[in-house]
């Protein structure tokens, strides 16, 4: 069975503008099977938030390639990259990223109409799925931080996505309301068989990890696994 | 005492904000330029012509301190005698001053001044004289066998003209023959500002067919101006330089006012969009001045080094506004002094000359408009608590909550702008001030208009269209209300001038062809190419019409300029016999028996006669004829385009009688019913080769007139389209601000899948989105000014009532012309959007 995810000998370099080169990553492999979770961790600068981008198309690698489903997404126009990114890749930002001027609905049917699908009662199932019923018509602002997570989390996984990219999605919120975010996407992630990339730098969320690396100096590195099992909360 | 360290930290942290963002800078110079530009550019072209024309009446009068002109276009000159003999008069020059064409100079009309070199050496150093000028020359100069004259010597080189050769002058429907003997002795040629040939005054009775007659007398006064002017002959008036230069100030007011009153909304225009600019990049820096208000900067340096900048920006865009100005006033001149020429009075193309006063006007509208575009913001970020600073939604809601409240001051001033349009009856600034508050009021209304329609729209553009990029703009322009609704409102203004005065010119133009075709009933008309050629028509050709049987009737008209009450107004002499049977003049008031009363020697007004003067059927003019004033009942009030100032028609069987002149300038021709004017040109063409007349079809003559027409408001049009220009580069701000403030947002997109083309397909929408608001809320509000312009400041200025007719074309156009004009404003955003390394922009690492 081909894996879902396969990054082979991938570097990203750029210039400083000082003529300086920085190497955020530096010949990174990594191959991930479907429905895998694993946890990215690292200092700030070193290289998480690139990871990221690289693997959802929003950055193209100086070296090496990348592959998603068996085809290779490196070198892709940025229409095609957009359409990879429109079908298979969901991103929870830690900032939520919600559209302030957008209701829950909008916000949350935004990828759905990107993808010319109607289907509000799917987004108001979807709702319901994160603990958010009857909040359709209310405007982000409205609505605590937990909760806007959960709409972020709700607008990545509305269209089905095979990869989930999260990016520190506990970072803005107390731990209470962290450990609930966390518990939230481990749910929808196992019983969806998506596939979960999280940055973070909490250990609190090593548990839904089925392989955790830390990336140091722009070198991807595996840590010891974790346990597959979520902690006790009682 | 150098800059306190705090200012300049701020004032360098400042500027390297505005190298970061060049376009933004460019486009924030090029905004105040353009406001400064129209002010400088009217101002200039407004004083040029005046002072073009007041040099050239200075200059030519030398040292003489007054003039005596006749009260009804001619001086006979037996009168001559008793003004040089007048005690209080020092010296007594007799003029002929005539407009005419050569076959040499082409289209280009020559000054010829009849002057009696012996009386005339004290007043003027250019007048050749016994002393001065080489005898014999002299002497041909006074007695020649072919006429000489001193030409101007930009005319001889421009026309490649020598000393001795001929030139063949049109005149009187003959072609005469002048000598030229030099250049005018002792001229400064430097302030010769026109073409200008000095004959001597007999020759040029002669030639131009004035024998008897002087058209005025230049003097040095040196008793009491007063005594002398009541000692002069009724038919006489004394004139000085000043009042002949408020004369034409006088007549110039109704155009001059047309182009203030668009350089005054231009200057709105303007003044809001260097506001929006100013206050963009006040508040798109917000975020950085809370955070320096956390760091401990204090509010009273933050506004200092804002308004610091505000100068630089400020002088900036105020001296290249002016050079913009410069160069569209040259560019213009030309066309202004050729329809200022076909309309009041000649001019050659006036000299545009920059001077200090206009310079500062420039200056002081750029900086007022900047200091309060970047004062105001600035003031309100510095004394905001910086936590609120810091959150960019407290600006919108802001915006949002206060819609209502500009909403209900719309209201305020549309009740204002009615109530001024009603008191315009009093003056004509009421009429502007109408004008103004209702633009206002519209601009006042644009967020209120804008919220609810992008609303809508974007529902209907998501759910009718399935447009994401739709939606997603019109919620966008909402999300930035306090940006989009200023620059909106300033584009709402700048179309609504657009569709008000396009409907204005439109409503007028039709109202004058209208007007043409009811009084342009002959098949044919010979007529000056300017109605400042007043020499008559030869008899022999007035001779031969008569004896033509193709021609049924000919109308013989001519038209001199008179005084009323002080006042120059058009005297028509008409055939009324004639023109009862072919002309549909359409009366307005005195509809009874109109033409029996013009034939019985009353007369016929023109409404801004009626308006100037007011006069009404049953009232009397009191007009100068050789034997004094007399007075003349007025008959009807006429529909009349032809002068702003005022026109009189009297019947030519009257006049003749009374002013004992039988001069014809013109004639119409009606053909008998199947016969063709087409023989009778040909023959007349032929016949009369030195014709100095326009001989055309009534077809023809409507299309001249139109002509002039659509000239008199060619400024207009160049003031609308930089105005438009302005108004569009606010767009391209407002696109440029949310690309900048929403760049976060708009990165979102991205990851979630929206491509380039489409994010740059939502600007695209967004312009056109914020055009649409602009267009509509323009219908509504220029139909508005449109019946405001008609209504209570033309007919207030120019006494002209004009039929209002709606063109669709004009509504049409605008929309299209916005819609291009807005997709074009958005291709840079679009472009830098389509740019933007929107990786890493969501980031919060």
């Amino acid at each position: 069975m081909k894996s879902l995810l396969h990054l082979v000998h991938v570097s990203k370099r750029f210039h400083n503008g000082e003529g300086c080169e920085v190497f955020p990553l530096r010949d990174v492999n990594l191959q991930m099977e479907h429905g895998e979770r694993i946890i990215l961790l690292g200092k700030s600068g070193s290289g998480k938030t690139t990871f990221l981008n690289l693997v959802g198309g929003m950055d193209s690698p100086t070296e090496g390639k990348i592959f998603f489903n068996g085809n290779e997404i490196t070198g892709l126009s940025t229409v095609k990259l957009a359409e990879y990114r429109r079908k298979d890749v969901g991103f929870i930002f830690q900032s939520f990223n919600l559209f302030p001027t957008l209701t829950v609905g909008e916000n949350l049917m935004l990828p759905l109409d990107l993808l010319g699908v109607s289907q509000e009662s799917k987004g108001r199932e979807m709702l319901s799925a994160v603990g958010l019923d009857g909040q359709w018509h209310k405007f982000p602002e409205q609505l605590s931080g937990g909760e806007q997570q959960r709409v972020a989390i709700a607008r990545a996984l509305i269209k089905e996505p095979r990869l989930i990219l999260a990016d520190e999605p506990t970072g803005n919120l107390d731990s209470e309301t962290g450990d609930l975010i966390l518990s939230l996407i481990y749910e929808i992630c196992r019983d969806r068989q998506t596939t979960l990339i999280m940055v973070t730098h909490s250990s609190e969320a090593l548990w839904m990890a089925d392989r955790r690396f830390r990336l140091s100096r722009g070198r991807l590195l595996q840590e010891e696994n974790a346990s597959p099992k979520e902690p006790d909360r009682a | 005492m150098g800059m306190p360290t705090g200012i300049r930290t701020l004032l360098k942290f400042n500027l390297k904000y505005y190298r970061r963002h060049a376009v933004l800078a460019i486009l924030c110079t090029m905004g105040i330029s353009l406001g400064v530009g129209i002010i400088v550019a009217v101002e200039l072209i407004n004083s040029s012509a005046l002072t073009s024309f007041a040099s050239s009446v200075e200059f030519l009068a030398g040292k003489a301190t007054h003039s005596i002109i006749s009260g009804y276009g001619r001086i006979d000159e037996k009168l001559f005698a008793s003004i040089w003999k007048n005690p209080s008069v020092r010296v007594a020059s007799p003029v002929i001053d005539v407009m005419a064409a050569s076959l040499e100079a082409g289209d280009e009309s020559i000054r010829f001044l009849g002057i009696d070199p012996f009386l005339d050496g004290e007043l003027r150093s250019f007048a050749p004289s016994q002393g001065g000028t080489e005898p014999a020359t002299f002497i041909e100069f006074l007695s020649g066998p072919v006429p000489g004259i001193y030409l101007s010597g930009t005319v001889m080189d421009k026309f490649n003209l020598h000393e001795g050769s001929t030139i063949t002058v049109l005149t009187a429907g003959l072609e005469k023959k002048v000598k030229i003997l030099g250049r005018i002795p002792g001229a400064n040629e430097g302030l010769l500002t026109e073409n200008l040939a000095i004959m001597d005054i007999s020759a040029a009775q002669d030639v131009f067919g004035k024998t008897g007659y002087l058209d005025r007398i230049d003097i040095i006064l040196k008793g009491d101006p007063e005594k002398f002017r009541a000692d002069l002959p009724d038919a006489l008036r004394l004139t000085d330089a000043s009042t002949q230069k408020s004369t034409l100030t006088a007549m110039l007011y109704s155009f001059q006012l047309n182009l203030a009153a668009m350089s005054l909304l231009a200057l709105f225009v303007g003044t809001f969009l260097i506001y929006n600019f100013s206050m963009f990049s006040v508040l798109s820096r917000r975020e950085d001045m809370s955070l320096l208000l956390t760091l401990g900067t204090d509010n009273r340096s933050l506004v200092a080094a804002f308004l610091l900048e505000s100068v630089v920006l400020g002088a900036v865009g105020s001296v290249l506004g002016i050079l913009f100005g410069y160069a569209v006033a040259w560019w213009s001149i030309a066309k202004v002094s050729s329809t200022i020429t076909d309309l009041y009075f000649y001019i050659q193309t006036a000299k545009i000359e920059l001077t200090l006063h206009i310079a500062l006007i420039g200056i002081a509208v750029g900086f007022i408009a900047t200091l309060i575009g970047t004062g105001l913001p600035a003031l309100e970020v510095a004394f905001t608590p910086p936590i609120l600073g810091l959150k960019r939604q407290s600006i919108e809601d802001r915006a949002h909550n206060l819609k209502r409240v500009l909403f209900v001051l719309g209201l305020i001033c549309f009740l204002l702008s009615l109530a001024s349009a009603w008191a315009s009856r009093f003056s004509i600034f009421w009429g502007f001030a109408s004008a103004f508050a209702m633009t206002l009021a519209f601009a006042l209304f644009t967020p209120g208009i804008l919220s609810p329609l992008c609303h809508v729209l974007g529902t209907w553009l998501r759910e009718g269209f399935r447009s994401l990029e739709g939606f997603l703009a019109a919620r966008t322009i909402r999300a930035s209300l306090s940006r989009t609704s200023i620059s909106v409102a300033a584009l709402a203004v700048a179309l609504s001038m657009t569709v008000g005065v396009d409907t204005m010119i439109y409503s007028f133009r039709n109202s004058v062809d209208a007007w043409l075709e009811g009084s342009l009933q002959g098949d044919l008309y010979i007529s000056p190419a300017t109605t400042k050629w007043d020499h008559p028509l030869p008899e022999k050709l007035l001779e031969d019409l008569a004896k033509n049987p193709q021609i049924q009737d000919v109308e013989r008209y001519s038209t001199h300029e008179m005084y009323l009450e002080g006042k120059p107004v058009r005297l028509r002499i008409v055939d009324a016999a004639v023109l009862e049977r072919h002309s549909r003049f359409v009366f307005l008031q005195g509809k009874e028996h109109p033409w029996t009363a013009l034939k019985n020697g009353a007369v016929f007004i023109s409404e801004p006669l009626s308006f100037r003067f007011n006069l009404k059927p049953g009232d009397t003019v009191k007009l100068q004829t050789p034997e004094g004033s007399r007075s003349f009942p007025v008959a009807s009030i006429v529909r009349d385009y032809s002068s702003d100032q005022g026109t009189l028609h009297i019947d030519r069987i009257v006049y003749e009688q009374i002013w004992k002149d039988p001069r014809i300038q013109s004639v119409a021709i009606f053909m008998k019913p199947g016969a063709s004017p087409e023989p009778v040109r040909r023959s007349i063409i032929n016949d009369f080769p030195g014709l100095d007349r326009t001989v055309v079809s009534n077809i023809k003559m409507k299309e001249d007139v139109l002509v002039i027409f659509d000239k008199t408001f060619a400024p207009t049009a160049t003031l609308k389209g930089v105005s438009l220009m302005v108004a569009l580069l606010g767009v391209a701000t407002a696109l440029m601000a949310i690309l900048l403030e929403r760049s976060r947002e708009i990165a979102v997109l991205g990851y979630l899948g929206l491509t380039p083309g489409e994010t740059g397909r939502m600007n695209v929408y967004q312009a056109l989105i914020m055009g649409l608001a602009a267009y509509l809320i323009s219908v509504v509000c220029g139909i508005i000014l449109t019946f405001i312009i008609v209504y209570a400041i033309n007919y207030r200025s120019f006494g002209w009532s004009i039929d209002i007719y709606i063109n669709p074309w004009v509504f049409a156009r605008t929309f299209l012309l916005t819609a291009i004009a807005c997709v074009i404003a958005s291709l840079y955003p679009s472009f830098k959007l389509s740019r933007a390394p929107l990786a890493g922009i969501v980031s919060d690492e």
